[in-house]
């Protein structure tokens, strides 16, 4: 101990080693955060599946009926009818849940319309469906 | 030693420290990495893969008028006269096997009663519309009229009252059939825990003591279902969540909880589902998110 205390240079070489440790352990976390991050967002996005049970041309509404069959929670982001986007109410549907999903369109008897539905993490299930 | 020689030169190495840091850090992230998107990925292939297997069809739909039968689950009481043969099992099947009653010593009367449940679990007393009697019976008399009544749980007698047919059964020679129908009076005669009380009498005093015997006595109630034949055609069980029925007005979805078994038919009844007038089309949800599906009219 007393030869490190009178050694003068003996200073330098721990400082560098913590701080080389400190920067290393800093960069890593940042690398492993922003991998959990990702791969996590990667996941979720691979995890989701749903399914259209229903569409049902109503008067001036067109309600589609969802059901969430993916392992993670989704969120209905946007709904395309021949490629046109829609106003729609948000929808949120957990794992194995289920629920309508109305839609104001002005439809026209016996044609058929290709309806896409979008969620927030951009899976997409589109389908034709053609009007009573 | 090389060994000793590779630690004191670590030890020497200001970078060594940080050699073994980066190391194991990286092994977490390839740990997460790993974990979160090669493992889920293949999780997730095995839900579709499963989903591609699932094959079911619906076979056929029909309306559900009439329940099966409901038969006695105990020995008959009896309050005039004896039993002579056979027991109540004889009078759960109509198949000609039967048991055999006697009017007591004079006065001649005959005079029993017995206890028929109907499974209100399975069968809620909201999709009952009325309920049916049915009796097959023969008699070495056949002058005097046979009554069917029923225990009226209002006013706690039995009764006969608001019964399609009150005025007994004149038998013929043979095997009769008799049947009663206890049209909107129907709740007055069935518990809430659907237990019935059915008394079986003669006309009265006669002079002839007379032999009965009892082949078939039971109970059912009509009621506007449906039956559903699915078929799992495929090689997993299948999980049944959603019916729907639909026609051009209407889309209707109901609750389903069953389950099918690989390569099994199975036939689903619904009380609460009335099959729509016209052309309709339904549709069964698997939890996979596969589709059976059958058009009628």
């Amino acid at each position: 101990m007393l030869k490190i205390w009178l050694n003068k240079k003996a200073i330098t070489p721990v400082l560098s080693t913590v701080l080389l440790t400190v920067i290393t352990v800093a960069g890593m976390s940042i690398a492993i955060t922003a991998t959990y991050v990702i791969t996590g967002n990667l996941k979720e996005t691979m995890g989701e599946r749903f399914i259209v049970e229903d569409v049902w041309f109503r008067t001036g509404v067109i309600s589609l009926y969802l059901r969430n069959t993916g392992k993670t929670a989704l969120d209905v982001a946007a709904i395309y009818v021949d490629h046109e986007s829609q106003s729609i109410a948000s929808l949120h549907l957990e794992p194995l849940n289920h629920d309508w999903l109305n839609l104001t369109y002005d439809w026209s008897p016996d044609t058929v319309y290709h309806i896409n539905i979008a969620t927030s993490r951009g899976n997409q299930v589109a389908d034709h469906y053609t009007s009573p | 030693m090389p060994t000793t020689t590779h630690h004191r030169s670590l030890r020497q190495n200001r970078r060594g420290l940080s050699n073994i840091i980066v190391v194991v850090l990286s092994l977490v992230i390839l740990v997460v990495i790993v974990s979160n998107v090669i493992l889920w990925s293949y999780q997730m292939n095995q839900l579709d893969w499963d989903k591609t297997q699932e094959t079911v069809t619906m076979n056929s739909v029909s309306r559900l008028t009439r329940s099966s039968w409901f038969t006695v689950q105990s020995e008959f009481g009896i309050n005039a006269g004896s039993r002579t043969s056979g027991s109540y099992i004889d009078t759960q099947t109509m198949n000609d096997t039967y048991e055999r009653f006697r009017e007591s010593w004079f006065p001649y009367r005959l005079d029993i009663d017995g206890t028929f449940s109907i499974d209100v679990s399975n069968s809620p007393l909201a999709y009952i519309q009325s309920l049916e009697i049915l009796l097959r019976y023969r008699v070495s008399d056949t002058s005097e009229r046979w009554y069917i009544e029923a225990y009226n749980w209002t006013s706690r007698i039995y009764s006969s009252n608001g019964f399609n047919s009150t005025g007994g059964h004149a038998p013929s020679v043979g095997w009769n059939t008799y049947s009663v129908n206890l049209t909107d009076e129907w709740q007055s005669y069935l518990s809430s825990d659907g237990r019935m009380f059915i008394k079986i009498h003669d006309q009265g005093v006669d002079g002839t003591r007379t032999t009965m015997d009892i082949d078939f006595l039971a109970v059912r109630f009509t009621t506007d279902g449906a039956i559903f034949t699915f078929q799992n055609k495929g090689s997993r069980t299948v999980h049944f969540v959603s019916l729907w029925i639909n026609n051009s007005t209407h889309h209707r979805r109901y609750d389903v909880d069953e389950f099918v078994n690989s390569g099994e038919a199975f036939s689903y009844q619904r009380l609460d589902v009335s099959l729509p007038n016209g052309s309709f089309n339904i549709r069964a949800i698997t939890e996979r998110g596969n589709t059976a599906v059958y058009t009628g009219a």
